[in-house]
Order: C-alpha cells, then structure tokens, then sequence
C-alpha cells in the first residue's frame, strides 16, 4: 500500500552520516511519545485477539481461561467439517456475501456512469443527495423499513393486492428473502460505492469524447470504448478490496433482516457465533469458525491482488 | 453540435432512470413518517402510503411517555460525542508520526496497522479480551474496540504526507517543536479532511449496534439503535403500553409506534446530512486517491 517510501538524504561521509543519525533520533522522540498509546491500542484490541485464536484449538471454559484450558487439538475444526448445521452455516456464509459481491458490484459502476452523463447540474446533485442518504442509516433503521415495507399488512402487500391475491410474505419465503438481502444491500451501499467511480471519471479527458463523437460513436460506443476503460484500474482496485471482505458478510444486516422461517439460509459465521457462542458458551467451536472465515478472508486477498498484479493493477 | 436522435433518447432514458433511483431512497422514509403520523385503523387497513391518514401523535406520545427512549437518546449523544473525540485524538496521533519520513520502523508499523485490516481474530476472542480487561458493561468496550479505524488513519496520512515540506521547515527553522507543529500549523492545514473523518466516526458511533449489543447488559445504557431494534423485534412493546394505557391500546398497533422509532432515530442524521455533504464527499475522495 505504501509505494511513497522515501530515503534518508545520502552523505557520502561517514561523519557527516552519523550527524544527521543523531538529528533523526532527536526527532524520532516525540514521534514515539505519540505512537506508543497507539501501539498499546493496537496490541490490546487488535493482535490480542488475534493471539486469543488459540482457543479455537482448545477447549475453552471460563474457570481456566484461555491460557489454563486443555489442549484439543484439531477437534474443533473437525466438528466444524463432519457437523451437517455448521457447514450449513459457512456454506450461507459464503452464499450470501458471494452473491451480495457480484450481484451488487456494477450497480455504483453504472450508477456514477448515468450520473456523469446527466448534464443538469442540479439534477445531478439532487439525485446524488438522494442517493448517498441510505449509506448513513444503519442497519437496523433500514431492516426496520424493509419489514414494516414487505410484512404481509405491508405496504407493497397492500398496493399490490390486486395482482397476488392474497398476501404474500415476501420475509419468510427463501427466494424472496433472498432478494430482498441483495436489494436492500445495493439500497444501502450503491449510491456511497459511486463517490468513488465519479471521482474516477472526473478524470478521463473530454476530448475523448469530441474526437468520438465526430468519428459518430454512438453514446453506447463512447461507453464501452472511452468510459468503461477509463476507469477500469478503479473497478479493479475496488473489487480486490470488496473481495476481501467477502466473508465479512455484515452482522447487522444479517441479524436485523433474519427471522426463523428463513434461519436456513440466513445464518451465517457472525450471527452464530453470537448467538452459539456468546448466548449459549460454545466458544471454543464459534471461535474455530472465526478462525476459518479469516484465513479464508486473507487467502481471497492475496489470490485476488496476484491475478491484477499480473495485469498490471495489484495493490502491493 | 446538435444531439442526433439516438443522444437524446439516451439522455432522455438516463433522466427518467435516474429519478427513479433517486425517489427510491426517498420514497420508503417518507412512507414510515406517514405511518408514524397515522391513526393506527388507517394503517391496519392498508390505507396509509405516502400521506398520513388521520394525523395524529398519538404514537409519539407513547414513545416518549411509555418508553425510555429519552434515555436511550441521551446515551446515543454521549457514546457519538466522547467516542468520535477519542477516536479523531487517536487517529491523529496515529497517523502523524507514520507519515514523517524520518521515523523509525516507519514502513513496519503501517504493515503491522494495515495487516489488522486484512486479518482479524473475530467476536469470539475479541469478546473474551473485552471481558478480561474488565469492560463489559461500560461505554469503553464500545468506545476503545474501534478506536482507531485504519481505513480512517490512511487517509489521515495520505494528507499529512501531501503536504508541502516547506511550510515544517520554515516552523522548525522558527523554534517550533514536534507538538506545536503538529497542533499550530499541521492540524489547521488539515481542516477538510479532519471534518470528514469526524463524521465518519460520528456515523459509526450514532448507528452502533453489534458492541452495544455484545457487550452491554444494562437496559438503562442501551443507545437508540439497540432500542429501536428491540422495538422491532418484541411484540412485549404493545402488553407494556397496555399496562399504561389501556384505552389508548385500541387505537395503536405496534407499527405505528416502531415507524415512529425509526424516524426518532434518523431525524438527527437526516437534518444534518445535507449540509455536511460535501465533507463526507470529500473524504471518499481522499481516500481513493490513494486506493
């Protein structure tokens, strides 16, 4: 990430070297006052527990603690493996945030294309104000409209009674629920995830566009053949980044959208760790699963940051 | 030049699209305000769309008489106002001394920091550290887990490091030490960029919900999100109010009273977005440039 590395000025004599030593080390003092409250920040809340994963190879009660607790092994993880809920449990994991990726990944992408094509300047930023406003809602705002939207006395139910019938509920129906995850997930996120390609396209030169234009390039041309590969290196850097996080499919949406009719296909890592884990003390067994769904986070990373190095576009 | 058929077809497309999009984040608040502004038979039979029917406050009043919303409210101002302050002080002083040039170990601590974003030790561990320094049930296990957001502190960084070295010299040459730089002369020179990252904490604490739940038992020190959501979970809501009011209980259905916890909950955001805009915007700009 960081490709701004510089050098210390080069002097050719070793005494004048050692001079500018010293001045470094007078000026690296306050540097470290201010960093070490980071450091401990750092070491408590982040690396501890990252060491507090050894539980997961361990069968943890609280009167030994995570240090006094006997050995176990891989037992977790082959109960994790032979279990036919918890790999339910992972399998959804990876469903739910699979498919939230690529279903909702071109959504900002074409959504910051219209709006760079929109020429009203304030049409433009009324529908970007409109469209960034969902990103500041949290979760349970939004899983609390989408209920009260889609419930069988909801209003989509009440509007649409004509053509379903009688009321459909769309919340406890796998399918429906589904889609309505996903959606809401673009809802959320689509406007905030096109900051960031509009950005990219304030950047592609407008002459670009005249040249096609004269030679009677279609706008769909211009799309396809200016556009689209003027920002393809931000599509590519967002995507190794959305990657990365594909198993964090998020707690809160999940925990405020799911309700029993659906737990099948609803329960992922985080929710069960919480509810398993925490509710019910099966630490050991949720932290396993923790483990697993890290390693798996940093392994889709690294794959995914070598496959665009090769085209030129890796992150590090 | 003058646009050809197919141009203004197009344009005319995006226009009518992008309305679309646009009405479709509006459109779901303003039908839970009406809900929260309706008389509860309206809602029942299906009435109510983007228009309250038979306005009424009836579902105001009881959230404030008939919960501890109030409360919950404060404690939401409490855990956003000390939060953020905690967590810009420490993004600071995170982020400045990695982005001197001349620091030691420079590029192993921003490793070491940006690692934590790639890799996690997960709810578990990261709840057995919360108890074990004795946080449970205080506002410091919501406030010190995410102290310092690394994504936040790149951006940080980015910025200090784009800063032109002149300016330092000239304020070294003049007497000034490494704090008084930092606070009289590199802090002012970062105003847009420390109001973004402001508003970013603050969002993260106004709408924090998973520590909250996590790690606090105590009902009087839930904040609002945690409440709401309960609101939406728990028919009980409706038996508890009927303790208090049995007669109003006829004309209230619990969706009346959730919309209006909803619109409690976001009014703050929603009234100041508008203006605060463009920092947010801006700080997503920063902190893609640097990728």
């Amino acid at each position: 990430m960081d490709t701004a590395e510089e050098t210390v000025p080069r002097r050719t004599d070793w005494q004048q070297e050692r001079r500018v030593d010293r001045k470094r080390l007078k000026q690296n003092i306050p540097y470290f006052i201010m960093f070490v409250p980071v450091i401990v920040f750092f070491i408590l809340f982040k690396y501890m527990p990252m060491g507090g994963l050894v539980i997961a190879f361990k069968d943890y009660n609280f009167a030994d603690g995570v240090f006094g607790s006997p050995w176990h092994g891989i037992g977790q993880f082959k109960t994790l493996f032979s279990n036919p809920q918890t790999l339910q449990i992972i399998r959804n994991t990876f469903v739910l945030s699979v498919l939230s990726l690529l279903i909702g990944f071109p959504f900002p992408v074409m959504l910051a294309i219209m709006l760079n094509e929109a020429r009203r300047a304030w049409f433009k930023r009324l529908v970007q104000t409109l469209v960034y406003l969902p990103h500041f809602l949290s979760w349970i705002i939004v899983s609390g409209m989408v209920v009260t939207i889609f419930s069988t006395q909801g209003v989509i139910n009440d509007l649409f009674a004509g053509w379903l019938g009688e009321p459909f509920a769309f919340l406890y129906k796998d399918g429906s629920w589904l889609s309505i995850f996903i959606g809401s997930g673009i809802w959320k996120g689509m406007g905030w995830g096109a900051i960031i390609y509009l950005a990219a396209l304030s950047s592609i030169d407008p002459s670009l566009y005249e040249a096609a234009s004269m030679d009677g390039a279609s706008k769909w041309r211009q799309i396809f053949h200016i556009t689209l590969p003027g920002i393809a290196p931000t599509i590519v850097i967002v995507f190794i980044l959305s990657v990365g996080n594909v198993m964090e499919v998020g707690f809160d949406q999940v925990y405020t959208l799911q309700n029993s009719a659906v737990f099948e296909i609803s329960e992922v890592i985080s929710t069960y760790a919480y509810k398993i884990g925490l509710q019910q003390l099966q630490f050991s067994l949720t932290a396993a699963m923790g483990l697993f769904e890290s390693i798996i986070g940093l392994v889709l990373v690294v794959m995914t940051n070598t496959v665009a190095r090769r085209f030129g576009q890796g992150l590090w | 030049m003058k646009p050809t058929f197919g141009e203004k077809l197009f344009y005319g497309m995006n226009y009518v699209l992008l309305s679309l999009i646009g009405l479709s984040c509006i459109l779901p608040i303003v039908h839970i305000l009406a809900l929260s502004f309706s008389d509860a038979q309206a809602v029942m039979s299906g009435k109510v769309v983007f228009w309250p029917v038979n306005v009424t406050f009836k579902s105001y009043e009881n959230l404030f008489i008939g919960t501890n919303i109030m409360n919950a409210f404060k404690n939401n101002v409490v855990i956003t106002v000390v939060g953020t302050a905690l967590s810009m002080a420490c993004t600071i002083i995170a982020a400045y001394p990695l982005s001197r040039r001349d620091m030691y170990g420079r590029r192993f601590f921003t490793m070491a920091v940006v690692f934590t974003m790639l890799f996690s030790g997960g709810i578990i561990p990261n709840y057995l550290v919360i108890k074990s320094l004795g946080l449970l049930d205080s506002y410091g296990a919501i406030w010190l887990p995410g102290l310092v957001s690394v994504f936040n502190m790149l951006v940080l960084k980015t910025y200090f490091e784009s800063m032109p070295l002149e300016t330092e010299e000239a304020a070294r040459i003049d007497g000034c030490n490494e704090w008084r730089l930092l606070i009289r002369v590199v802090l002012p020179l970062s105003m847009p960029v420390l109001a973004a990252l402001t508003l970013f904490y603050a969002v993260g604490f106004w709408n924090q919900f998973m520590n909250v739940l996590l790690y606090l038992n105590d009902p009087m020190k839930y904040n609002l999100t945690v409440m709401v959501q309960q609101m939406i979970r728990s028919q009980s809501m409706l038996q508890e109010l009927s303790n208090l009011q049995p007669e109003d209980v006829m004309n209230m259905t619990s969706e009346t009273i959730k919309s209006a916890g909803v619109i409690v909950m976001i009014l703050p955001m929603v009234i100041i977005y508008p203006f605060l805009q463009k920092y947010f915007v801006k700080g997503v700009m920063i902190g893609a440039i640097k990728g």
